[in-house]
């Protein structure tokens, strides 16, 4: 177990290294929140334009605090891929982490890590900046804290376990496919309702979003922070219904990541991929 | 410099020579973008998501109809401006990385044809892929808009599109200085200019701030324009569109001759501090 620590910890340690070394702290820091935070602008903007004509203004709350927790699956679904990429091609160095007593699965947990911190921080401004300069308030003596903290703990190892997922295909793809990452977390944007009730969604992508786990998520934290959620048809669910779905829909798509991760892997060690440049 | 004895070079062949190296880099972007799967899904598909779930936001606030035209044209829109940054301006840095900079450099044709031949290449493809964004817009979300003035937004295009790609080509040649800091920077650049641009919303509602915002990146200018030409009164734009056509223009011209001079220096300067060959730094 200390020994598992300590390799965590140097990895993260690493992983850190590799993301904030190109630039000194203060730009560092500009360019980690400009994404999010213009992402969270355009939603604003778009409730701004319509407020006096939107026939359900007290929806906006709901989408913005999902919105804000999105970066996780945004950092961690684009980031883990894009880290194969650069170990493989642009440092040449996954071969020997590879072959190094750390281990892949321990040596991704630990760069994962530092996306998961850096996500935490935009998250956060997200919220803060929400709160201060745009009004998008809660009532603090309504927030079920202890669902709330439960529903955190079960979506961030959902985005956690979906980033090992995307690693594991990205040993695989060659390096002009890896943009394929960029789609994923788009398209989860879409299918898991973040800015729109899932009940809006066509019959078949319904379904599809209704079977991830960060549908349930997304309206858990609405529900436990805010008191309300999203969607009509996740409306009518109990607070024990919806985290028992999120709970189960999470254990499977880690069972099914881990799977896949490890099948991943052998089928790129099989092809001789761990040490293939792509850079054509 | 042409050897001795041999015939002087006119300007009719160096003219012939740098349109033969745009068509050339042209064909590359265009024939290579289709031989790759995973482009063809994330430069069409991708953009028409995130389309899809803003057109349901406004769905879901309960606003009028045409404001979900206004989130198609953004959509649709946004698919330029990713081509524009990592097509054109993060051109040379992938150049770079790939170590065939030099190559380019070394070419005896003009560096201004070749990122011509960029532009127009990625410009053509690019409209092949919004294709998809104008079928899920129009077809799959059942999204109207009343008649309007096809002419009229064809000029209004393809000013948007020169004064668009001019800004890469100045990008393209910035970017020769940087390391890491052009890919980092590109991510930077996309939903930073989609907000600065009203891609999904009038400008206008963000009053003066929105005002200097579309002076900005040309591309707020653009959809303001092709805003007012396709929604007509519905939605009111910053400017007359013959105003705003007027300055699109304007700022090609003056982006690429900044893209010309940029080039040459920060070409000189790359030499000077030994970075234009220098790769993942």
């Amino acid at each position: 177990m200390r020994a598992f620590a300590a390799r965590l910890r140097t990895a993260a340690w690493l992983g850190w290294q590799i993301e904030s070394n190109w630039t000194d702290p203060f730009l560092f820091v500009i360019y980690g929140l400009l994404r999010p935070l213009a992402t969270a602008f355009i939603i604003v903007g778009m409730y701004w334009a319509v407020a006096g004509q939107a026939t359900r203004p007290e929806l906006f709350a709901a989408f913005y605090v999902a919105n804000a927790f999105h970066v996780y699956v945004t950092n961690l679904v684009v980031g883990m891929g894009w880290l194969i990429v650069e170990e493989r091609e642009d440092y040449e160095t996954l071969k020997y982490v590879y072959t190094s007593p750390i281990g892949m699965f321990t040596y991704l947990a630990g760069r994962g890590s530092v996306k998961l911190a850096l996500g935490t921080v935009s998250m956060l401004v997200t919220l803060v900046v929400g709160w201060f300069a745009l009004g998008i308030r809660w009532d603090w003596a309504q927030v079920a804290w202890l669902p709330l903290a439960v529903s955190i703990a079960l979506g961030i190892v959902a985005c956690v376990y979906l980033g090992f997922l995307v690693a594991g295909a990205a040993l695989l793809l060659p390096r002009v496919s890896i943009t394929i990452n960029e789609g994923l977390a788009v398209a989860l944007y879409l299918l898991c309702g973040v800015i729109f009730p899932v009940d809006l969604l066509p019959h078949g992508l319904r379904e599809v979003g209704l079977s991830l786990p960060f549908t349930y998520w997304y309206e858990a934290l609405r529900r436990f922070l805010l008191g309300h959620g999203a969607s009509a048809q996740l409306g009518s669910w109990s607070d024990g219904t919806l985290l028992a779905a999120l709970a189960l829909t999470t254990l499977v798509f880690v069972i099914l990541s881990r799977w896949g991760y490890g099948a991943f892997e052998r089928r790129a060690r099989r092809l001789g991929r761990l040490d293939q440049g792509t850079l054509f | 410099m042409s050897r001795p004895g041999a015939p002087r070079r006119s300007w009719r062949d160096d003219l012939a020579l740098d349109l033969r190296a745009a068509r050339a880099r042209s064909y590359v972007r265009i024939v290579g973008s289709l031989r790759e799967p995973a482009w063809i899904v994330t430069d069409a598909f991708l953009p028409a998501f995130g389309m899809c779930a803003y057109v349901l936001l406004y769905r879901a606030l309960g606003a009028p109809a045409s404001f979900e035209a206004v989130a198609v044209i953004g959509g649709i829109l946004s698919t330029y401006w990713l081509n524009v940054l990592w097509g054109m301006g993060a051109q040379l840095y992938w150049e770079k990385q790939q170590g065939q900079l030099q190559l380019y450099f070394a070419a005896p044709c003009s560096r201004m044809a070749i990122l011509t031949g960029m532009a127009v290449g990625g410009l053509l493809m690019t409209t092949l892929r919004t294709v998809v964004g104008i079928a899920v817009g129009f077809g799959v979300l059942g999204v109207r808009v009343p008649p309007f003035d096809v002419g009229l937004l064809l000029v209004v295009f393809a000013a948007s599109m020169l004064a668009l790609y001019a800004l890469g080509m100045t990008l393209a040649s910035v970017f020769l200085l940087y390391g890491r800091e052009a890919w980092h920077t590109c991510n930077a650049l996309q939903e930073p200019v989609y907000f600065m641009s009203g891609l999904y919303f009038p400008l206008r509602t963000l009053g003066a701030f929105g005002w200097i915002m579309a002076g900005i990146v040309p591309l707020g200018f653009g959809v303001d324009a092709m805003r007012q030409v396709v929604l007509g009164a519905s939605t009111p734009g910053l400017l007359p569109v013959a105003t705003e056509v007027a300055i699109l223009f304007g700022l090609g011209a003056a982006f690429l001759v900044a893209a010309h001079f940029a080039l040459d220096h920060l070409e000189r300067l790359s030499k000077q501090e030994g970075r234009l060959t220098q790769r993942w730094q």
